[in-house]
């Protein structure tokens, strides 16, 4: 830094001028006289002298300054006599400001200011008052201006997202953890498709794995190392795989008890051969022991009670047909005679009500050609 | 959404009411946490209109300080009259600005 005049007067009006706005000091807007000049010079720049020389000889020379300092608090207003044992080095009258200066002097303190116009006028001077009241002890003074606006452009901005984030993250938790125990799809591929789609967050996607993982113990996992493996990755988490009865027409579970039922027949069929009984078993295990044991087994026994009923009837048929004789034939046949007449005549009398042809209904009757 | 109406669940029907259309020419007084007598400032300030102190409140860059620190000096409205004033125009902003 040069070193300032001690007598600025010896300059010119025009030189002190510029070397008052060469170093940042506000001018009085208009034109003043030179002594204007002078004392803003030696306020301003000749304090910086100061600085460098040893503080003994700064006593004499700050009451100098002083007492123009201590007015200038008075007249800008400051209650609390902050005492500094530092010069003021920016001793600026926030009122004597220009709209430019300002907006400048609040720049420096880090504050993002919109125009300053006749009504803001005032808020941003008070502004600037606050921050020059705070002196660079308070170094978190000019973060904390930095950080208003743009916490309260955060919040203009966010907190809408961050209700909505916390909506979503309280909310996906209880719908996803509800259809994972209920929801057992056959496929892996179609358990994933619904559950992706309600997730597009972060921790949606995480629920999804932990999802695909809680769901593919349960599915019929193709080998057992995948199986295993899926195991051993969801348990970490805390989520285990509970065997459960499925309800049996949920969303995407056959109805129909033939296919469990295919399922086991094909584990029974294969029961001689030990290798692929024991890969099959493990490879349904869910299937045979958490999936629907019970109406499986209930559409497993009327499907052989009723393959027992058609064996045995025709059975009886075959054996009536090889042993019975003419005689036991004939009677038989007689028996059924005996049976059908009634019924002849039961449909003759439908017939006439409904009001068919007699003609078609005398040939019905006539069955003794 | 519920959540954010636990969290709004303290704005008033005014606000409520301010922030489900366009202001037009509501009077300042139809803004949340002004009422008649600091109304009545504002006018005689020359903010005879909602959509005046709309103006204000953008010309301040939507700044809550400023814009608390303006009513305050403006009509002298206190910590709640202030807070309940700058959310409503905010929340009318994001809404329709």
């Amino acid at each position: 830094m040069a070193e300032f005049l001690e007598d600025p007067s010896v300059l010119t009006k025009d030189k002190l001028k510029n070397e008052l706005t060469a170093h940042n000091v506000p001018l009085p807007s208009g034109e003043h006289k030179k002594e204007v000049y002078v004392q803003l010079y030696l306020k301003n720049l000749t304090i910086l002298n100061n600085k460098k020389i040893p503080p003994v000889d700064t006593f004499s020379s700050d009451e100098e300054l002083s007492t123009p300092v201590v007015s200038n608090r008075s007249r800008s207003g400051r209650k609390a006599t902050k005492k500094t044992d530092k010069p003021r080095t920016e001793e600026v009258e926030v009122t004597e400001l220009t709209d430019e200066d300002l907006k400048q002097q609040l720049a420096k303190h880090g504050v993002d200011t919109g125009p300053i116009v006749a009504s803001t006028r005032k808020v941003y001077e008070k502004k600037l008052q606050k921050l020059l009241d705070e002196p660079a002890a308070e170094p978190g003074a000019p973060t904390d201006v930095t950080t208003l606006p743009k916490a309260d452009s955060n919040q203009n901005g966010n907190t809408n997202s961050d209700n909505y984030s916390d909506k979503e993250d309280e909310e996906i938790p209880a719908p996803e953890l509800e259809p994972v125990p209920v929801v057992e799809k056959p496929t892996r591929s179609r358990g994933k498709a619904p559950v992706t789609v309600r997730t597009s967050s972060r921790r949606q996607t995480k629920v999804v794995e932990e999802v695909v993982l809680e769901e593919t113990p349960k599915k019929a996992s193709k080998s057992v190392v995948e199986d295993i493996l899926a195991n051993e990755i969801s348990t970490p988490t805390g989520i285990s795989a509970t065997c459960r009865r499925p309800i049996r027409g949920a969303a995407g579970r056959p109805l129909k008890p033939s296919e469990y039922w295919l399922d086991e027949s094909r584990v029974q069929r294969t029961v001689h051969t030990e290798s692929r009984t024991y890969a099959e078993m493990y490879s349904q295990p869910s299937s045979a022991v958490c999936s629907s044991k019970a109406p499986a087994r209930r559409g497993f026994l009327s499907l052989l009670l009723k393959l027992l009923l058609l064996v045995l009837v025709c059975g009886s048929l075959y054996y009536a047909y090889q042993n019975l004789s003419s005689d036991q034939v004939d009677a038989l046949k007689g028996l059924l005679d005996n049976v059908v007449i009634p019924v002849q005549s039961a449909v003759e009398t439908a017939a006439n009500y409904l009001g068919f042809s007699s003609s078609s209904g005398s040939a019905i009757v006539a069955p003794d050609n | 959404r519920w959540i954010s109406d636990t969290a709004m669940s303290s704005t008033s029907q005014k606000h409520k009411e301010f922030v489900a259309e366009p202001m037009g020419e509501k009077p300042v007084m139809a803004l949340a946490g002004i009422g008649e007598v600091l109304g009545k400032k504002l006018e005689e300030h020359g903010f005879d209109k909602a959509y005046v102190v709309l103006g204000q409140f953008l010309v301040l860059k939507k700044d809550e300080e400023l814009f608390r620190d303006w009513l305050k000096d403006t009509c002298g409205a206190n910590a709640k009259q202030q807070r309940d004033c700058y959310g409503c125009l905010k929340e009318w902003c994001d809404a329709f600005l």
